[in-house]
């Protein structure tokens, strides 16, 4: 809902913006413990460090002296993380880590205390196809353009949740407005489509980036040229990492513009990285997660590309 | 319960019995002699007992006096005075028209006979515009504007351009309610805020309840805004209307049997799409960008006895992007009242109405795949009222009100690939009852007291019956059962006694103290967690897991005119408290979910402040200073706990719409008899925000973080704003014979360009950055408006 106010509202703007530099409270320096672990064949890196200065633009240096476990509650299997230069990691040898509908135990101790997190590793269904599309010029483009488009079935079953990550010509789309996240087919939970083929806005929008044209504003680059690819991964996510990167987007997509309208306040995302001292009074941040991960991809071709013009009816 | 109310009925009917000998009642509607609209609130004086009354919204008043010999001065702002010489040997009926003070008066006459209303009124903390003096502001794109112009005015301010409604002594924008000829209008405003719904052309009337709120009206913590319509001209017919930069109007009035019945219609459009069309790509294919309203009403005065009005509104904002992509929102409303008079003392007034907000958007390339999501509240309101002129010193308002509500929380779908699926919210309904009663008094020729009772009753009826357990403040509730009830079985019910009072001790002809308690109580929530309020903002009941919004003030003030009438000055004191205030979790999710009352806090407020205005009544230079000093607290747990991670018990914090200082200055000048200047400036000290601590990386992204979950723990940049505008008056009509009149504005909004900030928001940057690479953050000052905005509007009326 969000994205198509922001593209009028920006599309609207006769406001204007200002970096400004503003003299902020001190910063707390708080414990961040976050871990995105998949069941790829690479290196699975657990992140521990602390927050710095909100305008400190380098990048979190590893806190060190730090033990990581992950442990599988249904079967007992501890997985141990060693000490990298840059996280804590784990390599997978023959098996991936963890099993479909296992429960996953993240532990970090550290400085005399033990934070824990969990996760339930959820399944993921098979990317289908990549299909092009033939657009005429609009509002945002300037030029007739071809749009991609992943085709993925949610798995039958309410309470599925997933993160689709994509790269065009192998670039990842990065940016806090390409956050595509699914419950089921549907766009939250409280929208349950279930079973069905994702929604349109999931796999359509979010995989074709648009990146502004440097001299004409609010208008755009097309998503995708003769020649490009898409490659796209399917993440499944526990429900309650779908809670956490809503928001993550609240509190990093900010486009700007009478979007602010929209707004909502800055506030502190949640996170499931909790103390096991009850009265501990450590502030902690960040998240744990286990996903199953599928994917697929496909370039665009000049045969690809007249075959969409034709069923377009150009 | 009730024997209180009956205790106080006697008590009340004893005082009927202190007129002693022979009584008769002098009694009538007044109304404009040129076009015979009632004058609300017109003053009836009688000199040989220093007192009188007032006319009520329909123009109605009632006096009973002994028998004898009176002089009646008869006087209403604008208005020449009328006297009269009365004999009173018997009930007499007075229908009186006044005379507008001449138009070409450069000031208008001011006797000294004439009592000093806004120092002898029992009223405080109200605000009331004349149409004329709002007609007379500089506003927004050249048009004047009802919801601009209060905010000109102490105690009432905005967060700035681009919001929607407006905020009253530290309430928020859903805590007032706004009443179009007494059906509520839930969105006040076209194009986010630029501009209000109400089309000054059908305006009579404006007034705003900040405090010492009557007991007739209830349902909101904060304010009324009681805007009624012009009834039409019942003597001939005029046409009105303006060409201006952003929209034109057109409005129609005339007499349908002269004297006796009457009618208005009256219409806007905007038309920036239509004008831009030609010069963009951007608005082709169905796309628009566009609003209109229109308003209409008629009256029928069937006999001396009884009168009856229609009326109706209608308006539309719509935004759309090609044919199947946008968004819209409207209201529509419509009132049917009856007035009858029983003998010459009882007046009544039975309302029934409608109103009806609609909003929604959808998105969506075509037909197999498309999200659809549209959401209403409707009212059915049935009220009737009686004002009974007791005699000299007492009269009694006591009324009734029911209101059956209709809340559709998102009717809504999406298709995937062609497959349709349903998923909307079940609808609401609720009744919310109340009963009123209460005098007007006047205890000596000093003292003068309003006091009552309103009492009010809601039942949230019919559909799922929910359970959340308890959790640590500030975490989403878990659900814990779910109960289905009949259709019209009650969910949750409340009941609440809210007592009002004020009183007024005059000092002297020209000074008063008055001070006033009211209690209110508001039973349906406007749920935004956005910077500012939007038009997409949804509208929840109170149920078993939200209590009604309870609100307490007292306000104080001193009341002084200052050579004759040419200066009024008032400064006045305030302090609300509150409870049951919503707020919502972090990250709550509020967009058509059925379990919204899992997001939702409930915390107590406070606010606070002082009040001055200065106004100059006549001369070539009128106009007004008006300054607030305030301030505007919630204590939510869950919000703002600092380090209280147990129990996450919240400290008080700054509401979004705290103004520690509000300045305003409207400033008129007559250069000659057809150019006037006119200006305003504002100044609002900046609202508070919430601004990070810390930065962290997660899952790739960088992550704000406020040490110790602050709330508004910042303010943005203070805002001020010159507006000026040049009025030419008979530019072609009201020449060489022309019928009518006419002038011609020229204006500036924000003449120096300021770039008022809106907001101030942090994110990591825009471009596109390698995973693993250091991302930037910065902060940027939004401004919606960072230019001024000349604009010519032309207007006539003939």
């Amino acid at each position: 809902m969000k994205k198509i106010i922001y593209i009028a509202l920006i599309a609207l703007g006769i406001g204007c913006e200002t970096a400004i530099q503003p003299e902020l409270k001190e910063a707390e320096e708080i414990l961040v413990i976050d871990a995105w672990l998949t069941q790829k064949m690479e290196r699975q890196k657990v992140m521990v460090s602390r927050s710095q200065p909100y305008f400190d633009n380098s990048y979190p240096s590893l806190t060190p002296g730090a033990q990581v476990t992950v442990e599988d509650l249904n079967t007992g299997v501890v997985y141990n993380f060693q000490e990298g230069a840059d996280a804590y990691y784990w390599d997978p040898a023959d098996a991936p880590l963890g099993e479909v509908g296992h429960t996953y135990k993240l532990e970090v101790t550290y400085g005399g205390e033990t934070f824990e997190a969990l996760s339930t590793l959820g399944r993921v269904p098979e990317v289908d196809t990549i299909l092009y599309k033939y657009n005429s010029k609009d509002f945002n483009i300037l030029e007739s353009y071809y749009s991609a488009e992943f085709v993925a079935v949610d798995l039958v079953g309410p309470g599925d949740a997933y993160w689709i990550k994509a790269w065009k010509n192998g670039n990842y789309l990065s940016k806090p407005s390409e956050i595509n996240i699914a419950f089921d087919a549907g766009l939250s939970p409280s929208q349950s489509v279930d079973g069905e083929v994702f929604h349109q806005v999931i796999r359509r929008d979010f995989v074709n980036p648009l990146d502004p044209l440097p001299d004409r504003k609010n208008y755009y680059h097309p998503p995708y040229k003769i020649g490009d690819s898409l490659y796209v991964e399917i993440h499944s996510i526990d429900p309650v990492a779908f809670e956490y990167l809503t928001g993550v987007i609240l509190q990093t997509n900010r486009p700007g513009g009478f979007s602010e309208l929209f707004a909502t306040p800055l506030a502190n995302v949640m996170t499931n990285v909790k103390s096991t001292n009850e009265n501990s009074n450590t502030s902690v941040a960040g998240f744990f997660n286990m996903s199953a991960v599928s994917s697929g991809g496909g370039r665009i071709t000049r045969e690809i590309a007249d075959e969409a013009k034709a069923d377009a009816g150009k | 319960m009730k024997t209180i109310f009956i205790g106080a009925l006697c008590l009340l009917l004893a005082l009927t019995a202190f007129g002693q000998g022979k009584q008769f009642t002098i009694s009538g509607y007044l109304k404009d002699e040129s076009n015979g609209e009632a004058l609300i609130g017109a003053n009836v004086f009688v000199r040989e007992i220093s007192g009188g009354t007032t006319a009520n919204v329909y123009g109605f008043y009632s006096i009973t006096l002994a028998e004898g010999s009176y002089n009646l001065d008869v006087s209403y702002v604008g208005y020449g005075d009328t006297h009269k010489v009365i004999d009173l040997t018997q009930d007499i009926r007075l229908d009186l028209e006044l005379r507008s003070a001449d138009a070409e008066l450069e000031t208008v006459v001011i006797t000294s006979e004439a009592i000093d209303e806004n120092v002898a009124s029992i009223e405080m903390s109200t605000i009331e515009l004349e149409m004329k003096a709002i007609e007379k502001l500089p506003a927004f794109a050249g048009e004047v504007d009802v919801l601009k112009s209060i905010q000109l005015l102490p105690g009432v301010s905005s967060v700035g351009e681009g919001t929607a409604g407006f905020n009253v002594r530290g309430g928020s924008v859903g805590q007032n309610l706004v009443l179009l000829d007494e059906a509520p209008v839930y969105q006040s405003s076209h194009l986010f805020g630029f501009f209000s719904v109400f089309n000054p052309d059908a305006v009579k009337d404006v007034k705003l309840y900040k405090g010492g709120i009557p007991t007739r009206y209830g349902g909101r913590l904060s304010s009324i805004l009681d805007i009624r319509m012009k009834e039409g001209n019942n003597k001939e017919y005029d046409i009105a209307g303006g060409v201006g930069t952003v929209f034109s109007r057109l409005a129609v009035e005339g007499p349908i049997k002269k004297d006796k019945s009457s009618f208005i219609i009256a219409g806007r459009r905007s038309y920036a799409d239509v004008l831009v069309r030609p010069f963009t790509n951007m608005l082709s294919d169905g796309a628009g960008m566009y609003f209109y309203d229109l308003t209409a009403k008629t009256n029928l005065n069937i006999n001396d006895k009884n009168r009856v009005y229609v009326s109706g509104y209608l308006g539309r904002d719509v935004f759309s992007f090609d044919e199947s992509q946008g968004f819209d929102w409207g209201n529509r409303t419509a009132t049917v009242r009856w007035n009858h008079l029983y003998g010459n003392k009882l007046f009544s007034n039975f309302s029934a109405f409608y109103s009806n907000y609609d909003y929604g958007f959808s998105f969506g390339t075509n037909k197999l795949d498309k999200f659809d999501w549209a959401a209403e509240v409707s009212t059915w309101n049935f009220k009737p009222e009686f004002n009974w002129f007791l005699n000299v010193n007492n009269e009694l308002t006591f009324g009734g009100e029911a209101i059956l509500y209709g809340f559709e929380p998102a009717n809504a779908s999406t298709v995937n690939n062609g497959i349709r699926t349903d998923i909307s919210l079940d609808r609401r309904k609720a009744l919310e009852t109340a009963v009123y009663l209460s005098n007007d008094q006047k205890l000596s020729n000093k003292l003068f007291a309003q006091y009552g009772v309103r009492f009010s009753y809601f039942n949230n009826l019919g559909g799922s019956l929910m359970t959340y357990g308890d959790t640590l403040a500030g975490v989403e509730k878990p659900l814990l059962s779910v109960t289905e009830k009949g259709d019209w079985e009650s969910i949750a019910s409340y009941q609440n006694f809210e007592p009002r009072a004020s009183l007024r001790y005059q000092l002297s002809e020209s000074s008063s103290v008055k001070a006033s308690y009211n209690r209110m109580s508001q039973y349906i929530h406007q749920i935004s967690n956005t910077t500012a309020s939007t038009p997409i903002d949804i509208w929840q009941p109170s149920d078993n897991n939200i209590a009604p919004q309870m609100g307490n003030q007292v306000a104080m003030g001193y009341f002084r005119n200052i050579g004759g009438k040419r200066f009024e000055t008032s400064a006045e004191v305030y302090y609300k408290w509150n409870k049951n205030q919503v707020d919502y979790i972090d990250g709550a999710e509020l967009f058509i979910n059925e379990f919204i009352a899992s997001q939702l806090l409930s915390g107590v407020g406070r606010a606070y402040g002082l009040e001055l205005y200065v106004k100059k009544n006549a001369g070539k230079l009128t106009g007004w200073v008006s300054y607030t000093l305030g301030k505007s607290e919630l204590k939510v747990d869950g919000i703002n706990f600092g380090n209280d991670r147990k129990n996450h018990e919240g400290n008080w914090y700054a509401t979004r719409f705290d103004q520690r200082h509000n300045l305003k200055v409207a400033g008129f000048y007559d250069l000659t008899k057809r150019v006037s200047l006119s200006a305003n400036f504002s100044f609002m000290s900046g609202t508070p925000t919430t601004f990070p601590t810390d930065r962290y990386m997660s899952a790739g992204y960088v992550i704000p973080y406020v040490s110790g979950s602050e709330r508004n723990n910042f303010r943005i940049p203070n805002y001020h704003r010159l507006d000026a505008s040049l009025t030419i008056k008979n530019v072609w009509r009201g020449k060489k014979n022309r019928s009518g009149n006419d002038h011609i504005v020229f204006s500036v909004y924000n003449l120096y360009a300021r770039k008022n900030p809106f907001s101030i928001y942090f994110s990591q940057g825009r471009d596109r950055q390698m995973a693993d690479a250091p991302q930037q953050t910065a902060a940027k000052q939004l401004s919606l408006i960072g230019t001024l905005i000349p604009a010519v509007t032309y207007n006539f009326k003939f």
